[in-house]
């Protein structure tokens, strides 16, 4: 079952050293230096009354401590089983002591604990298919993420997003002139292919909102190039946000600042509803659906998400079913799957991905295991948003992922996911996998009819 | 003569003997329990007359009660009859103490009443001899 | 003895059950207390449908997958727990004790196959505890106690089938086998052994989460 056992290829683990990792964090070091055990105490205490409750009682006192959540984690399972990489091993070493300690823990004891929460797990929940009792552990790390935050100790790469969050409203300090720039210079060059190609913006009362997170105009910029030839081709009614509203990202909610995704979250769906939209449409992002269909709206008092909210994969599922896009000529190379967790865990599209990637793609065969139980790409959770200094953790964490991508057998894999895209890609270098990493998009725009385009010539498409 | 005088006496001996064969297997240190379909334990260790001897028990009604109209009969006693005749095998409008129950209220209840005779399983459903 | 056997029997019988009972309550009503007033919303994701589902799944044998990647725990799980809620129910013994106290009664387990299974416990009790010290993932999250509650289930059981036995000196077993079977009682609302009250609600919000929520399997 584990492509860990199954697998012939082994990649050496090098989980040996590996819990002795000590990352250098400004951001963590800098918020340990005003901790007192006092304050500690407190906060601690604060957040464990104020903020949780039934399910974090219900999950303490009915954990068997059977340890039948640890092979569920890519982390326990790449560092060759050592116990503190398990599930409820993390909870042991971080929330377990707040609880039992009544939050009498030293400040090298949060040091640890905000390492272990914010970059030893991706919050993929995977351990909850896991366990018997039915304990989200997941969320007993994101509780000791929101003591950390409050704390002050978080990685500075992350914290450095979430102050683009709160000053710019969206992750990567991309600004307002630079984000209609990059609009009306993809639409530029669209237009060279489909001649009267529109990115709208501003329009009000437009079908479709459809959102990005801000990597995309920061260096990823040919993604809004292919969404732009997509809607068009399809006639969708669309428009995007000129101002700020349009990045969906949230990394806040990552880092335990849910009042900072709530403000996040409440321009999103006030955007949407400015612009008198019928339904958001979403990139291929993960964790940004998490956050408007599981946790941002939940902080805001929503109990689902207050417009409809379509993910890509879904999106281009019904782009196809309808017509509304035709395939020219299949995908010929041999494609697998990367089933992101937000998106199947989280929003149960595994179905639906299979659909698109069979649509798209004439050979494709699955990794193992799949949908539901797929390994994480190790980068999402905001892990990857904690920057170089856990890379190398990151990567020793994701050996089994790399066994499982390698086992598949097909050079591209499909991750319809901007984390698991990042991660999956480092993992391909780091163990030399020689993949390809592609978002459906890449694919749909290759292999889409594209009525009314110019052919282009074989230098303006590279 | 007295052959002939023999015979009644016989006669009753053997009468008294398959009497006492129904109520009792032939070492009487056991009940019977032949009334009950497939029992779940031996039958409970009894010596009728040591034990009575023992307990003092000279009141045959203690044991051997008859109730009428929901009391206890001054004169008459049951010495005569099963007592699976009155307590069924299970619960019934009649009688609501059942068999097995009666045998438990009466041994144990008398013993944990006097501080004294068995109460646990083993003491009476003797596995050994 | 006789003295003894009364008090275990009657006082500490009621006791027990007053403060299990209460215990059951109390647990039960902290945990409506603490939805009411801190989680009340989450009351508004619950799906009686995908609360089934999932407990269906996970009370079923082999029904999920981590039970399929691990036979050899799914059976003694699956068997220790059936043992230990059918043993304490059906056993002749104590079916007579409440024939006795209540003037009820329902079937009995033949005795063979209540011994075998009376062995069963503490049986897997002994495998828990095994697993416990050899699998490093699992002895990193156990603490003493739970070694504790293996013994505290543990021992009813094994005093249990030694009365049953009639062995010598069963009589002052079978004061160490009430009052064993009284303080797993006891215990059971206070300690982590919850989980046989908890487990419903625990198992209810994850299936309804992922069922009509997040359209998931969560088995």
């Amino acid at each position: 079952m584990d492509a860990l056992a199954e697998n012939k290829v082994r990649i050496p683990s090098m989980a040996g050293s590996s819990a002795k990792l000590q990352a250098v964090d400004a951001g963590i070091e800098t918020g340990l230096k005003g901790l007192t055990p006092a304050k500690i105490t407190e906060v601690i205490s604060r957040v464990l009354s104020a903020e949780t409750g039934a399910r974090l009682m219900a999950y303490f006192s009915a954990c068997t401590h059977c340890g039948l959540c640890s092979e569920a984690c890519h982390f326990y399972l790449s560092m060759d089983g050592d116990p503190a990489w398990s599930p409820m091993g993390k909870v042991k070493q971080t929330l377990w002591e707040m609880v039992k300690k009544k939050g009498r823990v030293s400040p090298a004891f949060i040091q640890r604990a905000a390492r272990i929460a914010y970059t030893e797990c991706n919050l993929c929940r995977r351990c909850s298919l896991y366990c018997p009792i039915g304990i989200d552990v997941a969320y007993l790390l994101s509780v000791v993420r929101r003591i950390c935050h409050a704390l002050g100790v978080i990685p500075l790469y992350l914290q450095d997003t979430v102050n683009s969050h709160s000053a710019t409203f969206n992750q990567m300090w991309v600004k307002a002139d630079e984000w209609v720039d990059t609009l009306q210079w993809q639409e530029e060059d669209a237009r060279d292919e489909i001649p009267g190609l529109r990115i709208p913006l501003e329009k009000e009362g437009a079908e479709i909102m459809y959102s990005v997170i801000a990597p995309e105009p920061k260096f990823q910029a040919g993604l809004l190039y292919k969404a732009a030839v997509i809607m068009n081709t399809a006639g969708v009614d669309w428009t995007m946000p000129a101002r700020p509203g349009w990045d969906n990202s949230d990394m806040a909610m990552y880092s335990g600042d849910f009042e900072i995704m709530g403000r996040l979250k409440r321009l999103y769906f006030e955007t949407a509803v400015r612009l008198r939209v019928k339904k958001i449409v979403m990139c291929e992002c993960g964790h940004a659906f998490r956050s408007i269909y599981d946790t941002g709206n939940r902080w805001l008092g929503w109990r689902m998400p207050p417009i409809e909210t379509q993910h890509a994969i879904d999106f281009y599922h019904e782009l196809l079913e309808k017509g509304r896009i035709r395939i020219a000529k299949k995908f010929q190379p041999l494609v697998t799957l990367h089933d992101p967790c937000n998106m199947v865990r989280g929003f149960g599209l595994h179905e639906r991905a299979r659909d698109v990637v069979k649509a798209l793609c004439e050979n494709f065969v699955e990794m193992t295991p799949n949908r539901e139980y797929n390994y994480c790409c190790t980068a999402g959770g905001g892990v990857i948003n904690c920057g170089p200094p856990y890379k190398q953790t990151r990567m020793l964490g994701a050996r089994v992922k790399a066994l499982q991508m390698q086992t598949a057998g097909a050079k591209i894999v499909i991750a319809p996911c901007h984390n698991c895209h990042s991660g999956l890609e480092d993992i391909n270098q780091h163990y030399r996998l020689g993949l390809h990493i592609r978002y459906l998009a890449d694919i749909l725009y290759e292999v889409m009819e594209k009525p009314g385009a110019k052919e282009l010539s074989e230098q303006e498409a590279a | 003569m007295m052959s002939k005088a023999l015979i009644p006496l016989a006669v009753s001996a053997i009468v008294f003997f398959c009497l006492a064969m129904s109520f009792a297997q032939e070492d009487h240190a056991r009940l019977d329990n032949y009334v009950f379909e497939k029992p779940a334990m031996p039958p409970a260790l009894f010596d009728h007359d040591a034990h009575n001897e023992k307990a003092g028990i000279d009141d045959c009604a203690i044991c051997h009660h008859v109730i009428e109209n929901g009391k206890l009969s001054e004169f008459e006693t049951s010495e005569d009859r099963p007592c699976v005749e009155c307590h069924g095998l299970s619960p019934s409008a009649e009688n609501a103490i059942a068999l097995r129950r009666a045998y438990h209220l009466r041994c144990k209840g008398c013993h944990l009443d006097r501080e004294s005779g068995p109460i646990m399983c083993g003491g009476c459903h003797s596995r050994g001899v | 003895m006789h003295e003894l056997y009364m008090i275990v029997s009657g006082p500490m019988m009621w006791a027990t059950c007053v403060v299990f009972s209460g215990g059951v309550i109390y647990q039960l009503g902290r945990l409506l207390r603490l939805l009411l007033r801190k989680e009340r919303s989450l009351l508004s994701y619950m799906s009686l449908r995908y609360s089934l589902r999932s407990i269906a799944h996970w009370i079923i044998p082999f029904g999920t997958l981590n039970m399929r990647r691990n036979p050899l725990i799914t059976l003694v799980s699956f068997s220790f727990h059936i043992c230990l809620l059918i043993v304490p129910v059906f056993l002749t013994a104590h079916v007579v004790l409440w024939e006795e106290a209540w003037n009820i009664s329902w079937s009995c387990l033949p005795g063979p196959v209540a011994d075998g299974i009376t062995l069963v416990v503490p049986a897997a009790c002994i495998f828990f505890a095994w697993r416990r010290l050899r699998r490093p993932e699992v002895r990193f999250v156990s603490d003493p106690a739970d070694f504790m509650f293996l013994v505290l289930v543990a021992l009813p059981f094994l005093s249990g089938f030694y009365c049953c036995r009639h062995w010598p000196g069963y009589e002052v077993v079978m004061i160490v086998h009430i009052v064993s079977g009284q303080a797993l009682l006891v215990s059971l609302p206070f300690t982590r052994l919850a989980h046989m009250i908890l487990v419903w609600f625990t198992r209810s919000y994850m299936g309804s989460e992922f069922g009509a929520v997040r359209h998931a399997r969560d088995y």
